[in-house]
């Protein structure tokens, strides 16, 4: 079992949607960031970030996430976050007080529609 | 408004009468105009009156009061005065009752009550409304209020605390125990005289001679408590206050203000040293009462429940005795098989219902204990040898035989008296045969004496009911040990009773593991068994060496059965250690079973108990290893008549020897089914314990400071959590915390170079403990994190601690555990 996570990219409609699997720590955060960045194009609506098989979530991916929210925020890009209810990241995200701060769904479908929702209204 | 009924008007009435002639004396003591006293008697006998016949009687001290004031003053202030003068009582009384006030004055807070509540707080309210009247009434000038509030004030207060004690002691002279007998009567007139002589003699001497008075008084309160101090009090105030307002003695030579500051210091001092002094003996009277009477309850029970012990005894001793008879004459039968001997007690009989003859069988005969053919039988003959109870039940079931037409009737269990008074107990069976007009016609029966098989059935419940009541119910939990215990009454035979087993946790987590065997059965043996296990039990908890214990039982043994012996194996345990230290006294060797399988402990062959007196039984010291199992048990369960005693060792090793990780229970359940004959002919007593593996060892690990690290942490630490029982939700928290704390080393303790980072973690109760160290040198962060891996360990283990020295960091952190938490 190790610890490396994978991360898929897809584009659909304009907006892409990155699958994290597996650990998110000190060790991989960077390296994360810069996958994810690099898979958003400049003409990209938004991000959706699926965390829901994140097995572990640290500091280093708050941090992650509150940096890509910020880049991509004076980009004029949507930044939502997927993580399902009473998920380990779910309860990370809460305690580090990044609930207030990111936009959170539950569901990937839910994200992507809001992404949409936030460019239309625009 | 409280109906007011002639009884509260003459009750009024007499109150005024009283208050005003008190008023009256203590304006005699006056030493300021006409009406500022040093001692104000009548507020005393207000609040008296309040607290013992209900403060409705007001009207009579605010009338009381006005008549006094109104030849002294003018009417507006007479009124002002006579209101305060009622108010202030009536405030002292209701204070008090609020503040669980005792007339008998015999606790020190009822004295602190008095003093505090009823004299100083409410006595500002008579003082305050009839300083202010005089002020009013231009009688006295602002500058001179405060004097003259202190003055009024303290009166006041004085007449609470001389006056009130006083008269309460009087009105509670016969709710007070211990009651004051006549005996006593001329101690205290003594005692008063010299009082009275030491304070005329104070007072009209030098003001040094005062110091005298306090231990007089002191003594007096000591001595009689209230009943002495409430009238010394006022003996002693009353006679200062009137030489202060005669001018006489040393007093006169003062100035008008040190003349009431002295006095009023002095009867202060007097009153609070006498009543504290009082209510301090009288409490401590009581509480010795009450000592006394808890020692006579205690030894009242003593006595009832060593009675209750005694018949006890004795109720055993006769059930033995009739045990023993009851042996003695199945073993006289011995040789007969069971069933033949009913068969040989089996009598027939016939009764015609037509001519009304009843015919008896030899044997019939013989069971009533005559001879065949003695007299000529009828019913009425027959059921005449029947007590009185069981006749009727035999008619009962005649009676409803013939009222159903029944051809069966039921078997029915009675009992008959021989020619020579012994009682039998026999089972009776009959058929009843009808004519073609389905008329009864005739009746046959078979009876069978059962006695010896009742008997046998009784005793033999008897036995094992006592034999399970004296084992323990259940084995105590024992930190670090697992133990099971099987106790198997013997099925056949009268030999239940006798076997016995123990576990007796100890000081510092160490336990006494018992098991014994009390030659002979029965409720004999049984009886003695418990005793033994007692007295085990009691040494053992005193703290005595296993060897002694065992030396200590054998004495007990000579004395509860002087011929009765013993074989018993005694073995202390120390968990954490594994040290085990085992008595053996002519009991089958325990087993030992280890990972290399089981063995037969190697103990000196020493005698039973009872047997050699003074033997210095040896222990021997065996130390197991975690996982390592001790077995003890008792000969039922190698002994068998069919084979010789070594096989049966062999055997029984050979069964303990099966799986040597088996758990203590399934040792106990399958040595059992094993080795236990189907009709076990003696007793069998099984006790197996099993030192447990320390499984709950504090975490310790060590990582580099590099990021890739932290995963192996994160594993390593959520394995020793998990198999410490940690819930999940705990453990992901915790791993969390802990994985916060290494990231931050790993960021911010080290340069580029290498450095390590140690994590320990341990349970604490129902919390985890995690400490995070590192040994480099905290410097400011870099880059920005905005303290967030802080504040996540700070919501995870609200109890975070950072200490940072030359050496390096540490940070510890405690979290309490929700869940339930699983050994």
């Amino acid at each position: 079992m190790t610890g490396h996570p994978s991360v898929a990219i897809g584009v659909e409609d304009g907006v892409v949607v990155a699958g994290i699997s597996g650990e998110i720590d000190l060790s991989n955060a960077t390296e994360i960031t810069d996958a994810l960045l690099d898979g958003v194009p400049n003409e990209a609506l938004g991000l959706v970030i699926d965390l829901s098989e994140v097995s572990y979530l640290d500091s280093a991916g708050v941090r992650m996430l509150a940096e890509l929210d910020h880049r991509l925020g004076w980009r004029a890009q949507v930044l939502r976050v997927v993580a399902p209810e009473a998920s380990r990241s779910r309860r990370v995200l809460e305690i580090a007080g990044l609930e207030r701060v990111l936009s959170i769904d539950f569901t990937v479908e839910a994200a992507r529609t809001s992404v949409h929702d936030g460019s239309d209204g625009d | 408004m409280p109906r007011v009924d002639r009884d509260d008007i003459v009750a009024i009435v007499v109150l005024g009468v009283l208050y005003y002639i008190a008023a009256r004396l203590g304006l005699r003591l006056a030493i300021v105009e006409d009406n500022i006293t040093p001692l104000w008697p009548p507020t005393g006998l207000a609040l008296v009156a309040f607290l013992r016949y209900g403060r409705r009687l007001w009207p009579g001290v605010a009338i009381a009061a006005f008549l006094v004031n109104l030849p002294i003053t003018n009417l507006p202030v007479a009124v002002l005065t006579a209101a305060g003068n009622t108010l202030a009582p009536i405030a002292a009384a209701w204070l008090l009752e609020r503040a669980g006030f005792r007339q008998q004055i015999d606790r020190v807070r009822d004295v602190v009550a008095l003093v505090g509540l009823g004299a100083l707080l409410s006595m500002a309210i008579s003082a305050t409304i009839g300083t202010a009247a005089l002020l009013l009434s231009s009688r006295l000038a602002l500058d001179g209020f405060w004097g003259a509030w202190t003055v009024w004030w303290a009166g006041d207060a004085m007449g609470i605390l001389v006056v009130a004690p006083f008269l309460l002691c009087v009105l509670t002279w016969n709710q007070v125990e211990p009651r004051l007998g006549l005996r006593r009567l001329p101690e205290a007139l003594v005692m008063l005289s010299l009082l009275l002589s030491a304070s005329v003699f104070a007072l009209w001497n030098t003001g040094q001679l005062l110091f005298l008075l306090p231990p007089l008084v002191g003594w007096i309160a000591w001595r009689f408590q209230l009943r002495g101090a409430a009238p010394a009090v006022l003996l002693v105030s009353t006679v200062a206050t009137w030489a202060v307002s005669r001018k006489v003695g040393w007093f006169a030579d003062l100035s008008l203000t040190e003349q009431m500051l002295t006095l009023q210091l002095f009867n202060a001092t007097i009153a609070f040293t006498a009543f504290f002094l009082s209510a301090l003996v009288s409490e401590r009277t009581q509480a010795r009462e009450r000592l006394q009477r808890a020692a006579d309850d205690l030894e009242g029970r003593v006595r009832q429940r060593t009675s209750q012990l005694v018949e006890a005894n004795e109720h055993l001793g006769r059930q033995i005795t009739e045990r023993r008879e009851a042996e003695t004459k199945l073993r006289a039968s011995e040789h007969e098989l069971a069933e033949a001997q009913e068969l040989a007690r089996l009598g027939r009989w016939e009764w015609d219902l037509e001519s009304g003859t009843v015919t008896w069988s030899d044997d019939l005969y013989r069971i009533h204990g005559y001879e065949p053919g003695a007299f000529p039988m009828t019913f009425d003959k027959a059921v005449e040898l029947v007590p009185e109870e069981d006749r009727r039940r035999i008619e009962r079931n005649l009676a409803t035989a013939f009222a159903t037409r029944g051809r069966e009737l039921p078997h029915i269990e009675y009992r008959i008296v021989r020619p020579d008074g012994e009682l039998r107990t026999l089972l009776g069976r009959a058929r009843m045969f009808f004519d073609e007009a389905g008329s009864p016609v005739r009746m046959l029966g078979v009876v069978q004496d059962i006695t010896e098989r009742v008997d046998y059935d009784r005793q033999h419940l008897i036995a094992e009911t006592l034999q399970r009541a004296l084992l323990p119910e259940d084995l105590p939990t024992v930190d670090g040990l697992a133990l099971a215990a099987r106790y198997l009454p013997a099925e056949v035979g009268f030999k239940a009773g006798g076997d016995w087993y123990d576990v007796i946790p100890l000081a510092g987590g160490r336990v006494g593991l018992v098991i014994g065997d009390v030659a002979g059965h029965g409720l004999e043996a049984a009886s003695v068994m418990g005793q033994l296990r007692m007295a085990v039990r009691a040494y053992a908890l005193e703290g005595h060496q296993p060897a002694d214990i065992v030396e200590h039982a054998d004495a007990v043994l000579r004395v509860v059965a002087s011929d009765e012996i013993a074989t018993m194996t005694y073995a202390e345990v120390h968990p954490a250690s594994g040290a085990v230290r085992i008595v053996g006294a002519g009991h089958p060797p325990p087993i030992a079973i280890d990972a290399d399988g089981a063995r037969y402990l190697d103990l000196p062959k020493q005698p039973p108990i009872g047997v050699a007196a003074g033997w210095a039984y040896e222990e021997v010291v065996v130390d197991i290893a975690p996982g390592a199992k001790i077995v003890l048990y008792t000969d039922g369960l190698i002994d068998r008549r069919d084979i010789a005693l070594e096989e049966g060792l062999e055997r029984l090793l050979a069964a303990a020897d099966i799986d040597p990780g088996r758990p203590v229970e399934t040792v106990c359940r399958d040595l059992i089914s094993e080795l236990a004959p189907s009709e076990a002919a003696d007793d069998i007593a099984l006790l197996a314990m099993e030192r447990l593996r320390v499984r709950d060892e504090a975490f310790r690990f060590r990582m580099a400071a590099e990021p890739a690290e932290l995963a192996r942490m994160r594993r390593a630490l959520g394995g020793w959590l998990r198999g410490i029982g940690v819930e999940v939700e705990d453990a992901n928290d915790l791993v969390l915390a802990c994985a916060e704390a290494c990231s931050n080393a790993v960021r911010h303790a080290y340069g580029p170079g290498a450095g390590t980072v140690d994590i320990e973690a341990r349970r604490d109760d129902g919390a985890v403990e995690v400490v995070v160290r590192d040994f480099g040198h905290w410097r400011e962060r870099r880059g920005q994190d905005g303290g967030r891996g802080l504040a996540l360990i700070e919501a995870l283990a609200p109890s975070m601690r950072i200490e940072r020295t030359e050496r390096g960091t540490v940070v510890t952190m405690r979290r309490t555990l929700r869940g339930p938490v699983s050994v």
